[in-house]
C-alpha cells in the first residue's frame, strides 16, 4: 500500500482512537467524529474502483486499524465500498451479526442480499464491539463478488495481525520498564524467553497474513485464506496468553489498555470461522488431493 | 519494526519456480522406484548422488562461475533445496558444504582457497563437518578450548571437537580454535581453521545416536599441523565468522520438514475422506507449513540482497523445529491402527527429534538471539 496512506491512517488512528472513544464505543455508542474523519480522509474509499488503491490495500489498511484497535466498521465499510457504489455507512452481516447494523444505512449479507430495511437487536462480541444481530424486512439480491466469505475472513486475520504487531510492542515496552528483584523484567531469562515465543507468533502471524494479502487476486486466494485465518487464530492465542502473564495483574485490570487488544484477538479469531473450520477446510482440500500431490499443493499455496 | 522481524512479503522469482520440475525429474530418473524417502536431512549419505547434483550444477548454486558456482539465485538455491528435501533425497553428503562452508569460503577466504575448494564442493566431490562444539562447550560457544599455537610456518592444534556430523566420512573439517588466551573479551581470540580430516594428528570416533544411527562423531586433534594456508579469514574474526556461518545454518528449509514424511504418510492413512478430527489436523499442520515455508523464502530474499538475516533465521528455526516436534506428537494421537509405513515414519521422526532442538543451536539460544534482536539484552 502506498507509504502515504499507512501514514495518513496511523495519524488519524493515534489521533482519534483513545481511551474516551473506546470506552464510549464499548458502552454502545458509534464514534461518529471519529468516522467522519476517517470520511474526510477518504480512507473508507481505500480499495474502491477509481481509488488508485487495489483489493490488497483494503487488508493493509485494516493492519493499521488493527494495530489502534478502530472502534468501526472498517473492515465492512471497506468491503462493502470495493463492489459497491458508496451510499453512506454498509456493513455486512455474516451469519446475521453486522458491525455497528444499529447505525448502519444499508446492510449487506455474506449469502448477497441487500437491505435498507432490517430490524436489530444490539449485541457485542467478547471485546464489547458492537455485533448486532439482523432481521431483513425486505431485501434485494445483489451480485456479490466471490469468496466474500473468505475476504471477510482476511479482514480478520488483518486486524490480528495488527493487534499482534501492537502487543508485542506493548509488552516489549512494559518488560523493558517494569522493575522487579531490582532490575527490569525483560533482564529474566524465564521473561525473554516468553518473548521470544511470542515474537516467533507474531511474525508466523504477518506473513500468514501477507501471504493471503499477497494471493488476494489469485486463484490461491482460498486456500491461502484458510491457512492464514486457522495460522493467526493460533498465534492470537498463544500471543495473548503470553502477553497477560508478562504484564501481570496490571494487565487484567480495565484500566491497563492491554485488553482493548486481546480481547479483540479472542473475538477475532472466532469471527467468520474459528481455526477448526479452517483447518477442516484446508485439511479435506489436502486428502481431497492424496498424499502424493501434498508437496504440490503446499508448493501451489505460495 | 524490531530487529528481526522484518519478513518481507517474497514470491519465488518465475526462474525458480521453473527449476522444480527439472529437480523432480532428475529425482525420479536418479531414484530406484522403490525407494524409501529419508525424513531428514542428514539421514541420507551418497556421494554419488551427490556428485550427480554437482553435474547439475545444484551444488553451490549462488557462487561465482570462476570458483566453479552458478551464480544463481538465492530464490533459485531454495527450490532446489526444499524439492530434495521433499522427496527424501540422500543429500547428507554434500549438504554442510553447500549450506555454510562454501559460503564462509567466499566471504572471508583467500582467493586460493575458493579455488581449491568451492570448485570441489561444487562438483559434488568434496564434503565438510562442522567443528564447533566440545566435550566441555556445547551451547557456550565462546568457551571453547580446542587451541592453535603458533609454529613457524602454520599452527599446531590440540584438543577435541564433537557432535560433529559425517566427520568419518567427510573430507574436511572447520574447526573453531582458541589462537590467544582467553581474555575479558571472551569472543575475542578465537579463529577457524581448514583441517584436512584424513591428515595426521586427526582421530575420528563414531558417536552411536539413540536411534542406532552413527552420524556424528568425536574428533581428537593431537599436535595437528595446520599450515598457515588453512586460516579461514583473519587470526581472531573466528566469533564474527561462526556466528555469520550460523545465519546460514538455520535459515534453511530443512528446519522445518524434518517431520514432512509422517505427515505425508498421516495423509496416505487417512484417505481422501478424512473425519472432521483428522482434516482439521491435517490442516493445522498445513497452516504451519505454508506458513514457515514463506518465512523461509522472506529469508532467502535477505540473503539474495546481501543482508545478514541472523535474527530472522534463529525465529524461523525456532518456530520450525517446535513445529517438527508437534507434528510427531499430534498425528501419533490420531495415526489410525495398522499402516506400517506410517508408524515406521512416526518412530523414525520420535527417535531422532531430541535432535531437532539441539543441532544448529538449541532452542534455548535461539530464544536469546531473538531476545536480542526485541532489544532486550
Amino acid at each position: 500500500m502506498d507509504r502515504l496512506i499507512a501514514d495518513t491512517a496511523a495519524r488519524i488512528f493515534s489521533d482519534h482512537v483513545d481511551r474516551g472513544v473506546l470506552d464510549a464505543a464499548e458502552r454502545g455508542e458509534f464514534p461518529r467524529a471519529l468516522w467522519d474523519v476517517v470520511r474526510e480522509a477518504g480512507l473508507h474509499l481505500v480499495g474502491s474502483p477509481g481509488s488508485g488503491t487495489d483489493g490488497g490495500d483494503v487488508y493493509e489498511l485494516l493492519k493499521v486499524a488493527g494495530r489502534h484497535a478502530v472502534p468501526l466498521p472498517l473492515a465492512e465499510a471497506l468491503i462493502a465500498n470495493s463492489f459497491l457504489d458508496e451510499a453512506g455507512l454498509t456493513t455486512i452481516a455474516g451469519e446475521g451479526v453486522a458491525p455497528w447494523g444499529r447505525v448502519a444505512d444499508r446492510v449487506v449479507t455474506v449469502e448477497g442480499e441487500m437491505s435498507v430495511d432490517f430490524d436489530v437487536a444490539e449485541d457485542a462480541n467478547l471485546a464489547g464491539e458492537s455485533r448486532d444481530r439482523i432481521r431483513l424486512r425486505s431485501a434485494h439480491r445483489i451480485d456479490v463478488p466471490a469468496q466474500l466469505y473468505e475476504r471477510m475472513a482476511l479482514s480478520r486475520v488483518a486486524l490480528m495481525a495488527g493487534a499482534l504487531d501492537r502487543i508485542l510492542a506493548m509488552t516489549i515496552d512494559y518488560a523493558t520498564a517494569r522493575e522487579q528483584f531490582g532490575r527490569p523484567i525483560a533482564k529474566f531469562q524465564a521473561v525473554q524467553h516468553n518473548l521470544a515465543v511470542l515474537a516467533g507468533e507474531v511474525a508466523a502471524a504477518r506473513c500468514a497474513c501477507d501471504g493471503a494479502i499477497m494471493a488476494h487476486a489469485s486463484a490461491n486466494f482460498a486456500v491461502s485464506v484458510a491457512a492464514a485465518k486457522a495460522r493467526v487464530g493460533e498465534a492470537a492465542g498463544v500471543a495473548a496468553e503470553i502477553v497477560h502473564q508478562v504484564h501481570g495483574a496490571m494487565g487484567f485490570t480495565h484500566e491497563h489498555s492491554l485488553h482493548h487488544f486481546t480481547r479483540r484477538l479472542w473475538a477475532w479469531r472466532d469471527e467468520y470461522g474459528r481455526e477448526t473450520h479452517w483447518q477442516e477446510q484446508l485439511g479435506r482440500r489436502v486428502a481431497g488431493g492424496g498424499a502424493d500431490s501434498f508437496w504440490e499443493f503446499l508448493v501451489g499455496a505460495g | 519494526m524490531f530487529a528481526g522481524l522484518s519478513f518481507e512479503p517474497t514470491r519465488l522469482p518465475g526462474e525458480a519456480e521453473a527449476l522444480r520440475a527439472e529437480v523432480r525429474d532428475f529425482v525420479a530418473r536418479e531414484l530406484p522406484p522403490d525407494y524409501w524417502p529419508n525424513s531428514d536431512f542428514n539421514e541420507g549419505h551418497s556421494p554419488a548422488f551427490s556428485r550427480k547434483l554437482g553435474g547439475r550444477g545444484w551444488i553451490g548454486m549462488t557462487w561465482p562461475k570462476r570458483f566453479g558456482g552458478g551464480e544463481r539465485t538465492f530464490f533459485e538455491r531454495y527450490v532446489v533445496t526444499e524439492e530434495l528435501l521433499a522427496a527424501g533425497a540422500p543429500v547428507s553428503a554434500h549438504w554442510i558444504a553447500d549450506r555454510q562452508s562454501g559460503p564462509l569460503l567466499l566471504n572471508y577466504g583467500t582467493e586460493d582457497q575458493c579455488r581449491r575448494y568451492l570448485p570441489r564442493i561444487a562438483r559434488g566431490e568434496c564434503f565438510f563437518s562442522i567443528g564447533m562444539s566440545e566435550p566441555n562447550s556445547g551451547s557456550d560457544l565462546a568457551s571453547v578450548r580446542t587451541r592453535a599455537e603458533r609454529v613457524s610456518d602454520g599452527w599446531v592444534v590440540n584438543g577435541t571437537k564433537i557432535w560433529t556430523t559425517d566427520a568419518h566420512r567427510n573430507h574436511y573439517i572447520i574447526t573453531l580454535v582458541r589462537t590467544e588466551p582467553p581474555s575479558e573479551n571472551r569472543h575475542a581470540g578465537l579463529s577457524q581453521l581448514l583441517i584436512d580430516l584424513c591428515g595426521e594428528g586427526v582421530a575420528v570416533r563414531p558417536i552411536r545416536n539413540l536411534a542406532g544411527g552413527e552420524d556424528f562423531n568425536e574428533v581428537v586433534f593431537a599436535d595437528c599441523f595446520v599450515p598457515d594456508d588453512g586460516v579461514v579469514g583473519e587470526p581472531g574474526n573466528g566469533w564474527t565468522q561462526v556466528t555469520s556461518e550460523l545465519g546460514y545454518e538455520r535459515s534453511g528449509p530443512e528446519r522445518f520438514l524434518s517431520a514432512f514424511r509422517v505427515l505425508v504418510e498421516f495423509v496416505r492413512a487417512v484417505g481422501n475422506d478424512p473425519s472432521p478430527g483428522e482434516a482439521a489436523l491435517i490442516g493445522r499442520l498445513a497452516s504451519h507449513l505454508i506458513t514457515l515455508r514463506r518465512m523461509s523464502i522472506s529469508v532467502a530474499g535477505m540473503l539474495q540482497e546481501g543482508g545478514s538475516p541472523v535474527v530472522e533465521s534463529a525465529l524461523v528455526k525456532s518456530l520450525g523445529n517446535d513445529f517438527e516436534k508437534l507434528l510427531g506428537e499430534l498425528v501419533r494421537l490420531q495415526a489410525p491402527p495398522g499402516h506400517v509405513h506410517l508408524e515406521k515414519c512416526l518412530r523414525q521422526t520420535l527417535l531422532h527429534s531430541p535432535s531437532f532442538t539441539l543441532r544448529g543451536g538449541t532452542r534455548e539460544i535461539l530464544r536469546g538471539v531473538i531476545a536480542r534482536g526485541l532489544g532486550l539484552r
